[in-house]
């Protein structure tokens, strides 16, 4: 009887938190699910269902390759510029806890990390600019030829992976920040009584130790570096000044789709390969990050 | 193997001295134990002789050498921990030869030394295994066998056994005995609990409030300790210590309620006193022979009966190696061993005599 009794309050006292995780999160999944395999024009009450035909028309259509070979390219340049410079930063800032500038190391990290998107890649834009950018003059200084950094193709793909990194970064050092406080004493005094020198304690104790963290923080970067849009949107603008144009990603062709061809359905689609996408990317981040010896 | 030689070495945080000038000496291949009460400044210690903190002022030498400022992975020790600090995400042999594989030793010699090792400490099925998959008792085998595997000169444990149950805490100091019996290393041990002291050192150094109290075997200090602090630590039940004035027949001391205890030998002294004597060396006497108490509570064992009594207002315990028939509340009465006793001043709990 006690028993009924406590799970009844567990269940009414999870319940409001259950139903806006379902109003909020779930609803709208289960509705991108159904409107992909529909079409829909925004404004007509019809919706006629059709099968896969939007699925089949994605994988023909030049634009959501060139937009997903770009997200993929800029995800995973996220992702490998930002985990172990985060990791090294997060080492750099923990093991000089004692000096006073510490709280100051942590904030300048944590700061982009929290600025609008749009002024942040404003001034990155700024940066990049090939006449006027401090970029180039840099470059300059040291006799380097100026480069066209926001028109080139490849170039631009990569100003795109400086600046989303640049944000990505205050997140991810605050997590390892964390992690490495959490990081037992003992085990780095062992490994200095075993000879390890301060790189080999950060390579064979630190690293494996916060293998979690690691699996966390690329998710998370993984996951909103292909949700890359506003960053695009400011920064690569092409010839004409079309904001976006230059390096196309998937959340640009999917507003495209929906809002401007009014194919909201095709928009659908789109959302649901790149739901997939991601979600075997985080199976395999777990996979080969899963502790050894758990299983 | 080298010997250690600590001389007047402090520690000092800020304004706060921890260690207070301790100069200790242990000699080649010995098993010293430092022992007394939480921050007494053990663990401290043998920090510093680690490399794991400063050395504020004095000297610690390893072999002769002083390493006040030599690196820990240059001073040639090894050292178990409290908490094993096992490398979690490496296997039994990779934990026990990961010191090996750092000085850059050939995969197959360290495989054989982490072999050898791992058949001395029983692991040797254990080594794919993981830390989380072992008992306590292996994990801290494994510990061990990570200091065994560098054949350091010298041995330091901090607390080792402190997170083992009782049976296994036994099991693993007869372990640690042979171990030693066996490789002779010069051992450095920290423990709270004066039993593995006793049992386990070659000699005892009681430490408090930073300075040592008194270096000896284990059982000099249990039958000679300098002054009250270590007399009642040393020793489980710990030794009565009960406030009196010196008789003028300077044979016996009255504790009050007109009761007198014996002592033997003599002592240049006078008036106030503390009077010592082991649980053990107070017997049970029929009639009026011996000094008057009142049980408080009794305490059978089985193969012998504590007995907590009062005389006066101190409290006294007796530790009777027989069934007595014995209730809380009766008056009892105990003869002391006058041989056994001790004295010490009442002012600064120093021994006399």
């Amino acid at each position: 009887m006690l028993q009924r009794k406590r799970w009844r309050f567990a269940i009414l006292a999870i319940l409001p938190t259950l139903a806006i995780f379902a109003w909020v999160r779930m609803y709208p999944i289960a509705e991108t699910l159904r409107l992909s395999l529909h079409e829909w024009n925004i404004l007509s009450k019809n919706k006629p269902f059709i099968g896969l035909a939007n699925f089949r028309e994605l994988f023909q259509d030049q634009l959501f390759l060139t937009a997903l070979v770009n997200t993929s390219i800029i995800a995973f340049g996220v992702l490998i510029v930002t985990i172990p410079t985060a990791l090294v930063i997060a080492a750099l800032i923990h093991h000089r806890t004692r000096s006073r500038f510490a709280g100051f190391y942590e904030t300048s990290v944590f700061i982009p990390h929290v600025v609008s998107l749009v002024p942040a890649a404003m001034a990155w834009k700024w940066i990049f600019d090939a006449k006027l950018g401090p970029l180039n003059a840099l470059l300059q200084m040291f006799g380097i030829p100026a480069q066209a950094w926001l028109f080139d193709p490849v170039l631009s793909v990569i100003c795109i992976i400086v600046l989303c990194s640049w944000q990505a970064l205050g997140y991810a050092v605050l997590i390892y920040l964390v992690g490495f406080k959490n990081l037992p004493v003992s085990l780095f005094e062992a490994a200095k009584l075993d000879g390890a020198s301060g790189i080999q304690r950060f390579w064979h104790v630190s690293v494996p130790l916060l293998k979690p963290i690691t699996l966390y923080v690329s998710v998370v970067t993984l996951i909103s570096a292909f949700n890359v849009y506003a960053q695009a949107f400011v920064l690569a603008s092409d010839s004409q000044g079309a904001p976006g144009r230059q390096v196309r990603v998937l959340v640009l062709d999917m507003l495209e789709n929906s809002f401007r061809n009014y194919r909201v359905g095709y928009a659908a689609s789109e959302a649901v390969v790149l739901l997939a996408i991601v979600l075997v990317l985080t199976l395999i981040q777990f996979g080969l990050l899963r502790e050894k010896g758990r299983s | 193997m080298a010997s250690v030689d600590i001389q007047d070495v402090r520690k000092s945080y800020g304004q706060l001295e921890t260690i207070k000038g301790v100069s200790v000496d242990v000699p080649d291949g010995a098993f010293v134990v430092l022992v007394g009460p939480s921050g007494c400044g053990k663990s401290t210690l043998l920090r510093m002789i680690a490399g794991l903190e400063d050395i504020s002022g004095g000297t610690i030498s390893i072999g002769g050498r002083v390493i006040n400022d030599v690196e820990p992975k240059h001073r040639d020790i090894a050292m178990v921990f409290q908490n094993y600090a096992l490398y979690p995400h490496m296997t039994i042999a990779e934990n026990m030869g990961f010191s090996l594989r750092l000085a850059r030793r050939p995969k197959d010699e360290v495989d054989k030394r982490v072999r050898e090792v791992a058949a001395i400490l029983g692991l040797a099925d254990y080594l794919d295994r993981y830390p989380r998959q072992l008992s306590g008792g292996q994990r801290q085998r494994v510990a061990m066998g990570r200091a065994i595997v560098r054949s350091p000169q010298v041995f330091l444990f901090d607390e080792p056994l402190s997170n083992l149950d009782a049976k296994l805490r036994v099991q693993m100091r007869a372990e640690l005995k042979d171990i030693h019996a066996r490789l002779k290393t010069t051992t450095i041990y920290v423990t709270h609990d004066q039993i593995e002291a006793m049992t386990m050192a070659d000699r005892i150094v009681v430490m408090r409030d930073g300075i040592v109290e008194q270096v000896g075997a284990p059982l000099d200090l249990y039958d000679r300790p300098n002054n009250t602090f270590v007399a009642s630590f040393i020793g489980s039940p710990a030794m009565n210590l009960l406030d009196g004035a010196l008789c003028e027949d300077m044979r016996s001391v009255s504790v009050g309620n007109g009761m007198r205890l014996p002592f033997a030998g003599s002592v240049p002294a006078s008036g106030r006193v503390t009077y010592g004597i082991r649980p053990e060396h107070l017997h049970l006497v029929q009639g009026t022979d011996g000094f008057e108490a009142v049980a408080t509570s009794v305490e059978p064992t089985g193969s012998e009966t504590f007995i907590q009594a009062r005389i006066g207002e101190q409290a006294i315990a007796a530790q009777i190696r027989d069934r007595v028939a014995v209730r809380t509340g009766d008056v009892i009465h105990l003869r002391a061993m006058a041989d056994k006793a001790h004295l010490f001043d009442a002012e600064t709990g120093r021994r006399l005599g």
